[in-house]
């Protein structure tokens, strides 16, 4: 199996769906020869030319509105964009467009494509190059919303958006983009299906539940836990839109303690709606209340970008208290 | 009141010079700057030259995260500073605009503390590097975001018309941006409010590796300003001289009630689109050596000596100046020392709300 690292994944799921059907094209800023910022589509120029790999102009609006114009004709372009926060510029092409197409039009018309893009902390960003918008789209009806934190899953996960009928926003860890290599399965019909969590790892004594950046912290967490043999069972949510909630109350329901990891902004995030179903749900089967570690409701700052992130031992602090509850 | 428009017409097909690259004037005016305004202008444009190679060692060494180098577009962002009254005007730059606010008179230890993330930043090491501000100087803080800055631009014009003192706003920004939505939005408000704004694209071909016959449909970024109702105009934003006069009258233009105006600089940049950048994937080696060899700053000096305005040992004198303030202002950025854990929670609103309070408490724990 061929071993590589997140951001090659991303490229290596492009080129093997774009060999796949003609359909599949690229676009964004940069990604032609340049091959992406972040090299996400590198050597896809090469291999299919300037009509399937097209630098735009300068303008999100321009290209997630032009990737639906395409894909309403049968395409399935995959639209890159720069930065997670450039997303804003094109926002009402993708919530108001987008979003909604299939609905408006009664499914005369659908909008097959994806919108990728680099989000998170941790990189000294500051503002701009560092947050996680996704529960703007999580609350925007249509759009399907995932987050992969593994190479493996990025191929999958990516390949599963490509193939989806509805439109799908696929959020990147740039932070873990290099961070590690890992085999990734080769089969060219591999997927991993959209609303899918996977279990990192079982344990007893808590629940971990993160996606995206944070699984790195998170599994970090778990190791130091192991060390004073605490059991930990880590989920990786992979999906926001729709999300694992049988996975999820699954596990919640028979360890009683859940912590949950994001790096947006606490309130109103996407983990304050895992905590809402929990309590909803398996309340009874709780031994502490399903208690959340977030990035704060700042703008995301320059000078201490690693400590707005939820690090080990903000995590670490959360599950004493849910041990000690 | 001076009448609309004297000595330069919009639309041109060719940009504006005034000197040659040999550095002799070639205007069909006379020069009417005096030795020590003319004098001014190089020294401005080698602190800004000076500026960014220190910001690029700083970069290297470790001491800030990121660069958004500034080298060849000197000549137009000195004119920038140069064509306003400082602290009067506002200026709304982008990220690229070290010449601008350093000419301007922003403090190096203030940019430099900007660059380098300590308290020595009037914004508080808030921001990435590359994105300079001054209250007292009326420079509107920049902004990632391509071309957000442009439609305030133009509300600030609107601002300064309804005030009626004669006040304007310079916009600056590259030929990227020109794609933007919120830039279309910005130039057609100008036009319609007639907002005192002169629009300064720094047109350095690229927006990262994309070249300008990607980025535009039409041949000039100028052209797109008939569409607006206002004059665009082309210039050599490489040629200082040119790049003043033209802005001093659009800005005396914009002053006396004349509306805005869009000015497309011709310029290039030498160092890679930022220090996450490797330029040589997506253009040659010749391009950027042909273009070095019309550097503003060579240039503008053989100007100067053909004058017998300038000498070496003047030259000497002004390198040693610029390198011992550039020293100074990195010590003291650095003195100011950097920000603490709990400023991150500040500023969000006027008063701190108990939601942040609690957040800074837990992150302190
Ligand atoms: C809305 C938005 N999209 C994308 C980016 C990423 N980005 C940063 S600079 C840049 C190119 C800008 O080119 P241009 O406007 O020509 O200015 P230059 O950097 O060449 O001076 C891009 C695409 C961004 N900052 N903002």
């Amino acid at each position: 199996m061929p071993v590589m690292n997140l951001v090659q994944a991303v490229s290596y799921t492009l080129a093997s769906e774009m060999a796949r059907d003609e359909a599949v094209v690229v676009l964004g800023e940069d990604v032609g020869k340049r091959g992406g910022v972040f090299l996400a589509t590198e050597g896809l120029y090469d291999q299919f030319g300037p009509d399937r790999v097209i630098d735009t102009p300068l303008s999100e609006a321009g290209i997630i509105g032009a990737a639906l114009g395409m894909s309403v004709h049968g395409m399935r372009p995959v639209a890159e964009i720069q930065f997670a926060e450039y997303v804003f510029h094109g926002f009402d092409q993708l919530v108001s467009q987008v979003a909604k197409l299939r609905y408006r039009s009664a499914g005369q018309f659908t909008a097959p494509l994806v919108v990728r893009m680099p989000a998170g902390g941790g990189v000294k960003g500051g503002h701009h190059h560092s947050q996680n918008p996704e529960t703007h789209f999580v609350h925007t009806a249509g759009l399907h919303v995932v987050y992969p934190s593994t190479p493996s899953d990025t191929v999958g996960m990516l390949r599963s958006a490509i193939r989806s009928n509805d439109p799908v926003v696929l959020f990147e860890p740039k932070r873990l983009y290099r961070a590690v290599k890992e085999d990734v399965p080769e089969d060219p019909d591999h997927i991993v299906p959209v609303g899918r969590a996977a279990v990192r790892r079982e344990g007893d004594d808590v629940v971990l539940v993160s996606y995206g950046g944070s699984m790195a912290e998170t599994l970090q967490a778990a190791d130091a836990l192991a060390e004073q043999d605490v059991a930990s069972t880590v989920i990786d949510l992979r999906s926001l839109m729709p999300w694992d909630r049988d996975t999820v109350l699954e596990h919640a329901a028979r360890v009683g303690r859940v912590v949950l990891v994001s790096e947006s902004p606490h309130t109103a995030g996407f983990m304050s709606e895992v905590a809402a179903t929990i309590s909803e749900q398996v309340l009874d089967h709780l031994l502490a209340p399903p208690t959340r570690v977030s990035g704060a409701d700042t703008p995301y700052p320059y000078a201490q970008d690693r400590a707005y992130l939820p690090g080990p031992r903000r995590i670490l602090h959360a599950v004493q208290r849910v041990l000690e509850y | 009141m001076i009448e609309e428009s004297s000595r330069f017409e919009p639309f041109q097909d060719e940009p504006l010079r005034v000197t040659s690259d040999e550095g002799a004037w070639i205007a069909s005016f006379d020069l009417d700057l005096d030795e020590a305004e003319l004098q001014t202008l190089y020294r401005e444009l080698k602190r800004a030259r000076k500026l960014d190679e220190r910001l690029g060692v700083l970069q290297r060494s470790g001491k800030s995260s990121f660069v958004a180098p500034s080298s060849g577009h000197e000549g137009i962002q000195v004119a920038i500073a140069k064509s306003v009254q400082a602290g009067r005007d506002w200026l709304f730059p982008y990220y690229r605009d070290y010449g601008v606010v350093s000419a301007l008179g922003v403090p190096l230890e203030e940019i430099i503390g900007q660059m380098t993330g300590t308290l020595a930043d009037p914004a508080g090491a808030r921001q990435m590097p590359s994105h300079p501000s001054s209250g007292p100087l009326n420079v509107f803080t920049a902004l990632s975001p391509i071309a957000s800055h442009v439609p305030p631009a133009a509300g600030s014009g609107l601002a300064q018309k309804l005030a009626g003192k004669g006040d304007v706003t310079i916009c600056s920004f590259g030929d990227g941006a020109t794609s933007e939505g919120d830039w279309h939005a910005a130039m057609n408000f100008a036009g319609v409010q007639g907002a005192p704004v002169v629009f300064v694209c720094e047109n350095n071909r690229y927006a990262i590796s994309v070249g300008l016959e990607k980025q535009s449909g039409s041949a000039t970024i100028a052209e797109k300003a008939r569409a607006y109702g206002m004059p665009g105009y082309q210039v050599d934003g490489m040629d200082v001289l040119a790049s003043l006069y033209l802005l001093r009258e659009l800005v005396e233009r914009a002053r006396a009630g004349f509306g805005p105006a869009l000015v497309d600089a011709s310029v290039y940049r030498y160092g890679p689109h930022s220090s996450a950048d490797d330029d040589s994937i997506y253009r040659p080696a010749e391009e950027v050596a042909a273009w070095r060899a019309r550097d503003p700053l060579p240039r503008y000096r053989r100007f100067l000596e053909q004058r017998g305005s300038w000498s070496d040992a003047q030259e000497a004198a002004l390198d040693a100046a610029i390198e011992e303030e550039l020293d100074v202002a990195v010590r003291r950025a650095e003195a100011a020392g950097v920000p603490e854990l709990g400023a991150m929670f500040e500023d969000v609103y006027e008063r701190v709300p108990w939601h942040l309070e609690e957040q800074r408490e837990e992150m302190e724990r």
